[in-house]
């Protein structure tokens, strides 16, 4: 490692989620030509995000949904009727 | 129905316009609980401890910042009170896993070590523990940050909004949470490969 790939580092993260101005994308593009610790570092950036973001939840599970619903209905009513 | 006008309806008792402004962020929440405490319960729990809370203070929205943001708010307070105190712990500056910080290296050699494809070295549930397990490790803040950008897919400046910091530091905390985590995985992987190499060559 150099002091290239510490200058780099903090700006790796940006760049994988192409945020990064033009100009120091084309620096890091430059760097990542001949550096293979950065290449792997962009690739494995990537991955751990993917590894560990990759499933959603979509949607709750549907006995959850439902006594969620009842609950909040309740305490809505309860609530609003207090007002009243 | 534009947010602000659900918002007015829910405040005026409209059920049906609260369940429309809570709809889509839901199942988000429950997932982002799931992630940040690795327990069915707690996710459970926090969901619903989110959204009675939000019953609770609907009066108090005032729409300053977004419906979405405001509930996540509200969420990561429940996460944080089921996950308990954490003995104050940080990460290391992220030049520290960088290996041979500051040396004179050959850039064709790498240090670091490539991962290929996981999903061939392990079982698909191993993964997930082992993912389950890195992401539990982080501290908080960390987690927190770095899951509400690539999980629930946040901008930074959202996930600045929710966790009421500067874009800076928010920025910073998503950055440091994903090279740490990086590094752990790393280090499994690497285990991982080896031990079947061993295993290999008998």
């Amino acid at each position: 490692m150099t002091k290239n790939c510490e200058k780099f580092l903090g700006e790796l993260s940006d760049y994988v989620d192409g945020e990064i101005d033009p100009e120091l994308c084309a620096e890091i593009e430059e760097h990542l030509c001949e550096c293979e610790n950065c290449r792997i570092m962009v690739d494995t950036l990537k991955k751990t995000v993917k590894l560990c973001c990759g499933e959603k939840c979509e949607e709750l599970p549907k006995k959850l949904d439902k006594k969620l619903n009842n609950m909040l209905r309740e305490k809505w009513e309860k609530k609003f009727s207090d007002r009243s | 129905m534009d947010e602000k006008r659900l918002v007015k309806k829910a405040q005026s008792g409209d059920f049906d316009a609260f369940g429309q402004l809570i709809e889509k962020h839901k199942a988000k929440i429950y997932g982002l609980a799931l992630k940040m405490t690795g327990n069915d319960q707690d996710a459970e729990d926090i969901v619903s401890d989110t959204l009675m809370k939000a019953i609770d203070n609907i009066d108090q929205f005032r729409g300053d910042a977004a419906f979405g943001s405001w509930l996540y708010s509200i969420a990561l307070n429940e996460a944080r009170k089921h996950l308990g105190h954490e003995k104050r712990k940080d990460l290391k500056p992220i030049e520290e896993y960088l290996p041979n910080k500051g040396g004179d290296h050959n850039h064709d050699t790498a240090d670091l070590f490539d991962w290929k494809d996981p999903h061939e070295l392990l079982e698909q549930e191993e993964l997930r523990g082992i993912i389950d397990e890195a992401i539990a490790e982080l501290p908080i803040i960390y987690r927190e940050a770095f899951l509400l950008r690539y999980f629930e897919e946040m901008s930074v400046k959202e996930v600045a909004e929710v966790l009421n910091e500067s874009e800076a530091a928010t920025k910073s905390r998503i950055l440091r949470a994903r090279v740490a985590l990086r590094d752990k995985l790393s280090k499994v992987f690497e285990e991982q490969y080896d031990k079947k190499l061993r295993e290999i060559s008998g």
